[in-house]
Parts: structure tokens; C-alpha cells; sequence
């Protein structure tokens, strides 16, 4: 389950900004560094015509594309794919280091659903994890969106989606010292603004995740409903204030954390690939 | 002079909006009226300052003096920075008189002893507040301009409102010259912090408008109609209902306007209990929690939250209970007896 951990240690405590794409028409995996090359030459060119990344310093860009066979859920997942653009200033001695200044990352762990019935000439890697300067990311996306005619589109998490991560995150066995389980909600109608932290000590919020799942390893709607009623509920009782009727808009944990604006930070090598899953998941039903 | 002084003036007047720098330097007094005829504010910020510190070299200029340019700034912007509120006690009820000079001599006195390079500016204003700046350095070094701290002092109050720099180590030496200066024999910081100095102020010395329990209501009124738009067809649903939340607000958090606090935390530590049907946790342990509320403006935000249909009224007396208890941080545990359901804060 978990692969060689240098490669998917690139993916941890970094904060991905998260896209869905919809399949690749006739991509090949081994001609990845003829892409890297096109792909170069192609941010040379939108740099020639004015886009500029970063101002006052010359950079060559330096494109890498390599697969990553270590993220894919099941036989039928595409192994990812990973791009990495990195620089050296031409001002920096010749044998300094390259700066890694962007990575994306394509996906697909569990992503059976939409792989299944795809037609051969279509290779699926629905999710797509940016990390890096906004500009890159629409370079980089409008290159592969020309080339392989697909899209890609801003995945948004929904309250509905971050509850479910909080809930199975929270259930997580995790170490002494992991890091509280907070749920952010906001108020923004208000004459003034309003934003609510509710952290948990994550001791007690794994114990009464335990008294609410019925079965290991399974997780049901109706339980992250429990979980999350009992969670308002206690708030209620204190402060009279219905958590409900306001916006869950950030949830952490000491596995990961998730932003409605579609940005994720994983924390936990262990459960990497379980929260790839989720996130395949949403990716595809954005796209279906 | 000095160019670290010289540095120090040009960065502070640089801090300032353009528009305020005339006004600024006029209250500082330090160059003359003539002087500021010849400055051109109407340039860019740099150019003026590098003109101003120009005037100052003129006028041979020392840290004392730019220390009050700074006192003043920060008194004009005071909101830029974070206060804590301090109370110091006294053992006797005895009012002493107070003597503004014996306490400035005191207070130097105590931190000089202590570290030999300081810089100590006292200012005094018209609502009796005292402002004092201290930068503070090691016996060693000189005084760090950049990180000073600042106390703002009124003599006819036990309280202190203090904006520390970063480096806290030097905060137990400020309590203790304050108390020396000042003859009170004991100093603690209260849970109570803001951006807004003047809330503060209203919070500890009680001058926004409280209700107090023998408060009586009036009764419920119809709002003042405005001429001309009154249209019979149109019928408030629920209006009872809104009006008894108003009142309920109004009890709860009085007529006046809000003191300015930017944020509560309250730390749980009491029992996750659900309702009976729910199956779930019921362990004789705390359930810790920690909520903190974060607005520009935090009681007039929760204000607005019953009428929104966000939260029940009466709100929550833990919330309510903020400018009384003079309070935004707060350390709740169940309460042992017959009330399971109601709350103590230590």
C-alpha cells in the first residue's frame, strides 16, 4: 500500500491545490521525455511573450515528467504521473543545485468508476494536485489541455465532503503527539464577519468516533452524521449557537487537512493512499 | 548626530500616511514652524523623510527626541498593536496622592538598575492616561528602537494596558517597576486582550452601558414607521418572535455600542453528553476542546447571530458575559452539584 516512501514523500506536508481532469486523449507514457521537452519549450515561448513569473530574475525552466507507480490504487489505475519544474539562476554558479519551483501531479487511486468503460485511446488520471506558483500551474495546465484535449477545473470540497474526511480522518489511529482535530466554520453574512475554531483533543474525538462506528473499516453516512451532530451538539450546549445553520469551510487533522477552496495538505505516509482515494473520488464525480 | 538616530527618524516618519506627516511633526514640536514651512509634503514618502532627518541633523537630534516622534505615532495609530490588560493591588484602601514625578523617577530608577541601557520616554495626555516607551538593551548592548514596549498608565486606576515587544523576558522587570513606581504591591495580567486600546478601557473601567439585573424591560414596541412606506398588505411573520429576541438582546448585551475585541477563547473541559438515544460516548472523562471566535468587531458579531437564526436567545452567558467578567479567555469545567448542565469559570 504504501510505496517507496522518498517518492511519495514528495506529495507530504506540502499544500496541493486540487483540479479534476478529465481523461487524456492519446497520451503515452513512454514518450514522457518528449513531453518534458515540448512542455520546456512551450514556457519558453509564453515567457517570450511577456508571461512573467518572476520579476527581475532570469530563470531557465527545466522540465521533468516521471511516473510514479507507487500512487495507484488497483491494476486498473493509471500510475501517476509527476511533473517538476525547476530552475537555476543564471546568475548562480554552474555546478549549484536546481530549485524545484513547481510540481503537479496526476492521479488516479480507486478511480475505477470512471476507468472502466473508457475507451482505449483515453488514459484516466482524474485528479490533478498543484504546488506552486498560480502562474506555472496555468502554464503547465494550458499546454496539457492543448495537447491532450482534456480540461481542468477547480475541485471545490463541499461541507458534505469535509465532514466525511473529518469523521474517517478522526477515527485514524495516530501517535501521542498528534495535533488536535479542528473543524473551521465561518459566518460570512453577518454585518460583521464571524469565524468559529473548534478543536478537539484528538484522544477524544478518535473515542467517540469508536462508539459510533459499527464496523472496522466501514464508514456510513449515517455515522459521519452522528459524529457531526454530536460534535454541534456539544457546542450547542455551551454556547447556544447552531454550528448548522454556518459554513464548514476548513478541516485538519493529524492525517491531513482539507479546504473548501479545493486545498489539501497530507500529513501521514500511512494514509496517503486513503486520502488520494477520497479525493480521486471527488474528483470524478466533478467530471461525471 | 547619531545615524542610527538619523536611520530611526527616517524609518518612522516613513511609517506614517502622507498625508499625516505635517500634522505629526507639528505635535512633536521638534522642528520648528519655519523648519516645516520649507518641507515639500507633496513628494514622494522617501524624498520627505530624507528631508526631514536633514532638518533633524540641523537641529541635532538624540534618541530622546525621536523616541517621542515614535510615542506619538503610536499613540495616533495605538490600534495597530495588541494590548494586554494588567491590575495591580494594593494591601491598604488608604488613596494615596498621586505624584507624577516621584513616579517617573521611580520607574527609571528600578529599570536602570536593572539593564543599563534603556530608553525611557514617559508622555503624558489629557484623559490622564501616561504613556511610557521602553527599549530595552542588555548591560551590553545598546537598546533595540525597533522592539520597544509601551504601557499606557492611568494614575486614578489600578490597570495597566501594555503592548509588549517581542522579546517577553524583559515583561516581568516592566511589572516590577511599575508596582515600585506606582506603591502597589502586586501586579497580574487579566485574560483580557484587543487590538482596540479604547475597548479595553471601556471594558475595565465599566463605561459602556451595562445592564444590570434590575434592568426592566420595556415593552415590546413597534419600530418607528418610516413615513410613506407603510403597506398594510404586508405582515411581519414570526414578529412576536423577533421581537422577543431583540429584547433579549438587548438585555443581554445593553443599548450602547460594543467594546472592539477581536477574538474569545474559552478552553472545554467538560463531559460530552448526548441525548439518550444516541448510543455513543459516555466516558467519565472530559471531553477537551478548544473554540476560539474571531471577528473585527466579536460582540457586535455575536449580536447579530440570534436575529440571523444562527443561535438561539437568550445567547449564552458564557459569551455574554465578556465585557463584565472583562475577560476574552476563558478555562470552563463541569460544575460539581446538583446542576450538571451549568458551566464554572475559574
Amino acid at each position: 500500500e504504501s510505496g517507496d516512501p522518498q517518492k511519495t514523500a514528495l506529495l507530504l506536508r506540502k499544500a496541493w491545490t486540487l483540479y479534476s481532469v478529465t481523461p487524456l486523449y492519446r497520451f503515452c507514457r513512454g514518450r514522457l521525455r518528449d513531453y518534458a521537452r515540448l512542455l520546456s519549450a512551450f514556457i519558453a515561448a509564453e515567457k517570450q511573450k511577456g508571461l512573467a513569473v518572476e520579476v527581475g530574475v532570469e530563470l531557465d525552466i527545466k522540465v521533468a515528467l516521471s511516473s510514479l507507480p507507487e500512487l495507484q490504487g488497483s491494476e486498473q489505475d493509471e500510475p501517476a504521473v509527476l511533473v517538476q519544474l525547476s530552475s537555476r539562476s543564471r546568475a548562480s554558479p554552474k555546478n549549484s543545485e536546481d530549485k524545484i519551483v513547481w510540481s503537479g501531479c496526476f492521479c488516479c487511486v480507486y478511480g475505477d468508476d470512471l476507468s472502466e468503460n473508457m475507451p482505449e485511446d483515453f488514459t484516466c488520471l482524474p485528479l490533478f494536485l498543484a504546488n506552486g506558483a498560480e502562474s506555472y500551474t496555468s502554464v503547465v495546465g494550458s499546454w496539457f489541455q492543448k495537447t491532450f484535449d482534456c480540461t481542468f477545473r477547480r475541485l471545490a470540497i463541499s461541507p458534505f465532503s469535509l465532514s466525511w474526511m473529518v469523521a474517517m480522518w478522526a477515527g485514524c489511529k495516530v501517535d501521542k503527539a498528534a495535533s488536535a482535530v479542528e473543524l473551521v466554520f465561518s459566518v460570512p453574512h453577518l454585518p460583521q464577519p464571524l469565524d468559529i475554531s473548534y478543536a478537539i483533543h484528538p484522544e477524544d474525538a478518535k473515542a467517540l468516533w469508536d462508539t459510533i462506528q459499527k464496523t472496522p473499516g466501514e464508514i456510513t453516512q449515517e455515522e459521519v452524521d452522528v459524529f457531526m451532530d454530536c460534535l454541534y451538539s456539544h457546542f450547542h450546549r455551551h454556547f447556544k449557537i447552531r454550528l448548522s445553520a454556518t459554513k464548514l469551510v476548513k478541516v485538519s487533522t493529524a492525517i491531513a487537512s482539507a479546504h473548501c477552496d479545493g486545498i489539501v495538505k497530507m500529513l501521514h505516509s500511512q494514509y496517503l493512499s486513503g486520502v488520494l482515494m477520497l479525493l480521486t473520488e471527488l474528483a470524478i464525480s466533478q467530471i461525471q | 548626530m547619531d545615524e542610527t538616530v538619523a536611520e530611526y527618524i527616517r524609518r518612522t516618519v516613513l511609517k506614517i500616511p502622507r498625508d499625516e506627516i505635517k500634522m505629526m511633526l507639528q505635535k512633536w514640536g521638534f522642528l520648528s514652524e519655519a523648519q516645516l514651512q520649507t518641507l515639500n509634503f507633496h513628494q514622494i514618502k522617501d524624498n520627505i523623510s530624507q528631508e526631514v532627518v536633514q532638518l533633524c541633523e540641523e537641529n541635532a537630534a538624540d534618541i530622546k527626541q525621536a523616541a517621542v516622534l515614535d510615542i506619538i505615532y503610536n499613540h495616533t495609530y495605538q490600534n495597530k498593536r495588541m494590548w494586554s490588560v494588567y491590575q495591580m493591588r494594593k494591601t491598604g484602601e488608604e488613596l494615596e496622592y498621586f505624584d507624577l514625578t516621584d513616579f517617573k523617577k521611580k520607574f527609571k530608577r528600578r529599570l536602570q538598575s536593572a539593564l543599563k541601557n534603556v530608553t525611557i520616554t514617559f508622555r503624558e495626555y489629557e484623559d490622564d492616561a501616561i504613556w511610557i516607551r521602553v527599549a530595552w538593551g542588555t548591560p551590553y548592548r545598546q537598546p533595540n528602537q525597533y522592539k520597544p514596549s509601551y504601557v499606557v498608565y492611568h494614575s486614578q486606576t489600578p490597570y495597566v494596558f501594555i503592548s509588549a515587544s517581542v522579546l517577553k523576558s524583559n515583561l516581568p522587570l516592566l511589572c516590577q517597576a511599575l508596582i515600585v513606581a506606582s506603591n502597589y504591591h502586586d501586579i497580574r495580567e487579566m485574560e483580557l486582550r484587543s487590538h482596540s486600546l479604547n475597548s479595553l478601557k471601556d471594558i475595565v473601567f465599566k463605561r459602556y452601558s451595562q445592564n444590570f439585573h434590575t434592568y426592566c424591560p420595556k415593552p415590546p414596541q413597534a419600530r418607528a414607521v418610516e413615513p410613506g412606506s407603510v403597506d398594510l398588505r404586508i405582515i411581519n411573520e414570526n414578529r412576536s418572535e423577533k421581537e422577543r429576541i431583540q429584547r433579549l438582546n438587548q438585555e443581554a448585551f445593553g443599548d450602547g455600542p460594543q467594546p472592539i475585541l477581536q477574538f474569545a477563547q474559552y478552553k472545554l473541559e467538560t463531559m460530552f453528553k448526548s441525548s439518550p438515544e444516541m448510543d455513543v460516548l459516555d466516558k467519565k472523562e472530559p471531553f477537551r476542546c478548544l473554540v476560539k471566535f474571531s471577528s473585527p468587531h466579536l460582540l457586535e458579531s455575536l449580536k447579530s447571530l440570534a436575529p440571523a437564526g444562527m443561535a438561539d436567545a437568550p445567547l449564552s452567558p458564557l459569551l455574554t458575559c465578556i465585557p463584565q467578567k472583562a475577560r476574552n479567555y476563558f478555562r470552563i469545567r463541569e460544575k460539581k452539584g446538583f446542576f450538571p448542565e451549568s458551566f464554572v469559570s475559574p
